[in-house]
């Protein structure tokens, strides 16, 4: 117990000079990263939701969506954990984004009024 | 004019009921007819012809201003229009020069007796387009009446007129700004998350190196503890392990009773503006969780857990080992204990009494050290029924402090060590561990149970599989028999049918 003890001891000086060093240099074993497999990595939230958001943008001219899916494209970019997996579905929701705004503020543009 | 404005009936309800497939523009649309709407009330009593109304967006009043009094000033009008025909010759030698018409119709020159005093009045109207404007402002019985006294009234509509005008300009520019406001924002919050994203980069990375140089480098206690440290295999090799923006990992090894340490940083996504803006509603922390791999002969049966008293109530509940084989132990008379803010979950109360010992209690545990020592204690969990790839683990959670502050926990991260060697040398009781002993037993052959119900039900569902498959091939086949019979019958019935027809055909 009073080596035990000793640990609380590690920060004065004078106990930390002890005989038995916990320390085991011949039981090291270096850091194995865990494999995870693709299915449990956390699920992309924000990218989801920037899909969704283009879509929708795109399909029904929101320019409020299309830029809320920008937002959440970036949101995304931010959180990316590892580049290939995460990437397909950041490009695919940047590029209903930009659809949309391009449709919105090109195809949409002041249109001549007719007249008489 | 009448052509004009029988056209204007045409365009404005096309212009507004045009399938322009976007809410934004009808919505702008609405806006400039009010805003017109506006405008030719206020025109038609008064002060059009102020320069800043020429040439006032010209092709939104073509679209929509002639539209207007057919909405809401005709109908009253239509009923009393003798008044303004029958206007001749008085009102229409107040008309001045028409400089400017604001609807862009230019009215036929009219000026035989141009009157530089009354031009707010009228001067710009053409006698036509009286047509459509309010009875009251145009052609008030005084006009009629005593034409000298009309300027001046008409001076002081207009100066009333003037102040409800002002704010128009205003107006259209907020409105041009409304109809902006989506961008603005978007766009100034995104440079604000990228700007955001930087700084709070740079905040967590701070943080973790603050927690990695207090007690991962030299003469520090993790290196007073443990041979290894670093996720690599060299001593030069990188204290932290960067995963994702806001998590920090830290790896150490070369310990008795152990083959490993990993303590993993799970800092607030400072980099990630809306989540922090989620924190701000929903405030979290930043914990460090300490794993500790126990070697298989350095770790007794213990299955023990402390928390403050709702946490420890919810891991007893959710926990799978301690919902199994812990329950929550009252404090013991006659001996000090934890805090009352802590509960102890322990499968027996003598696992409960050894690992909490004095020291502890002293140190952290205690209620006076607790209070100063103890603000950022989570959790600690130590079982040998962990689930997952390392069955026997001690598992500490702690809330970090800010950087500059992080000798605070030095009293906690000194538990780690601490328990390691308590649990490497601790040996239960013969009594106590029969009982776990029995226990385990228990829970296995529950496991084991369950296992081969699980089995038992995954062979009948294959069964029953199989069974259908064999179902549907005979079906198909049976189908395909059908099927061979039937054309063999309409063969058949052919060939009956056939020399019939021979026969009539002869």
């Amino acid at each position: 117990m009073c080596v035990v003890s000793t640990n609380f001891g590690y920060r004065d000086r004078e106990m930390a000079s002890q005989s038995n060093d916990p320390r085991l240099p011949s039981a090291a074993r270096p850091y194995k990263p865990p494999v995870i497999p693709p299915q449990e990595l956390p699920v992309d939230y924000s990218g989801f939701i920037a899909v969704i958001f283009g879509v929708f943008g795109a399909m029904f001219r929101y320019k409020a969506c299309s830029w809320l899916a920008i937002i959440f494209c970036a949101q995304s970019l931010a959180n990316m954990r590892n580049i290939e997996n995460d990437l397909k579905q950041i490009s695919m929701a940047m590029m209903f984004g930009i659809m949309g705004l391009v449709t919105n503020y090109m195809g949409l543009g002041p249109r001549p009024s007719p007249k008489s | 004019m009448a052509k004009r404005s029988s056209s204007s009936l045409l365009t404005s309800p096309l212009s507004i009921f045009l399938p322009r497939g976007d809410a934004f523009l009808y919505l702008f649309a609405l806006l400039s007819i009010f805003s017109l709407l506006l405008h030719h009330l206020s025109a038609s009593s008064a002060a059009a012809a102020r320069p800043d109304f020429e040439g006032f967006d010209a092709e939104e009043d073509d679209e929509f201003s002639l539209g207007d009094p057919k909405d809401d000033i005709v109908p009253p009008l239509r009923s009393t229009p003798p008044p303004i025909s029958l206007s001749t010759s008085t009102p229409e030698s107040h008309h001045g020069p028409p400089d400017s018409d604001q609807s862009g119709i230019k009215s036929p020159p009219s000026d035989q007796n141009p009157k530089p005093a009354s031009t707010s009045a009228f001067d710009y109207w053409d006698e036509d387009e009286f047509e459509g404007i309010p009875q009251t402002s145009i052609s008030s019985p005084e006009d009629q009446v005593t034409p000298e006294s009309a300027p001046a009234g008409s001076e002081s509509d207009s100066g009333s007129q003037k102040l409800v005008e002002d704010p128009k300009p205003d107006v259209k520019f907020s409105k041009k700004l409304a109809s902006f406001w989506i961008e603005i924002a978007c766009v100034s919050f995104l440079i604000m998350f990228t700007i955001n994203y930087f700084t709070g980069k740079r905040e967590n990375e701070n943080l973790a190196l603050a927690w990695a140089s207090r007690f991962a480098t030299k003469d520090s206690i993790f290196d007073k503890n443990f041979s290894l440290l670093g996720v690599g295999e060299t001593d030069d090799s990188p204290l932290l392990l960067q995963d994702g923006k806001n998590v920090f990992k830290f790896y150490a090894s070369g310990r008795r009773f152990c083959s490993g340490l990993l303590a993993t940083m799970e800092l607030k996504s400072r980099h990630d503006l809306i989540s922090r803006l989620y924190n701000m509603v929903v405030p979290c922390k930043d914990e460090i969780t300490f794993e500790v791999y126990m070697n298989d002969d350095a770790m007794d049966q213990v299955v023990f857990a402390l928390a403050r008293k709702k946490l420890a109530k919810t891991m007893q509940k959710e926990m799978r080992d301690l919902q199994r084989f812990a329950g929550l132990v009252n404090p013991p008379n006659g001996r000090k204990w934890v805090t009352d803010e802590l509960q102890v979950v322990s499968e027996s109360k003598e696992v409960a009494g050894d690992l909490i010992t004095d020291v502890v209690l002293d140190q952290v545990f205690g209620e006076k050290a607790f209070e100063k020592f103890g603000k950022g204690f989570i959790s600690m969990h130590f079982s040998d029924q962990h689930l997952g790839s390392a069955k026997k683990m001690l598992v500490f959670k702690f809330a970090l402090p800010d950087a500059n502050k992080m000798a605070d926990m030095t009293r906690l991260v000194a538990l780690v060590p601490y328990y390691i060697d308590l649990i490497g040398r601790y040996k239960l009781s013969s009594h106590a561990r029969s009982k776990t002993e029995a226990s385990r037993s228990k829970v296995a052959q529950e496991i084991y149970k369950e296992l081969q119900n699980a089995r038992q039900e995954a062979l009948q569902k294959k069964k029953a599989e199989q069974r259908k498959k064999l179902e549907e091939a005979e079906t198909k086949l049976s189908a395909e028999a059908l099927r061979k019979r039937e054309a063999k019958e309409r063969a058949r019935q052919m060939k009956k049918a056939m020399p019939k027809m021979k026969m009539t055909k002869a």
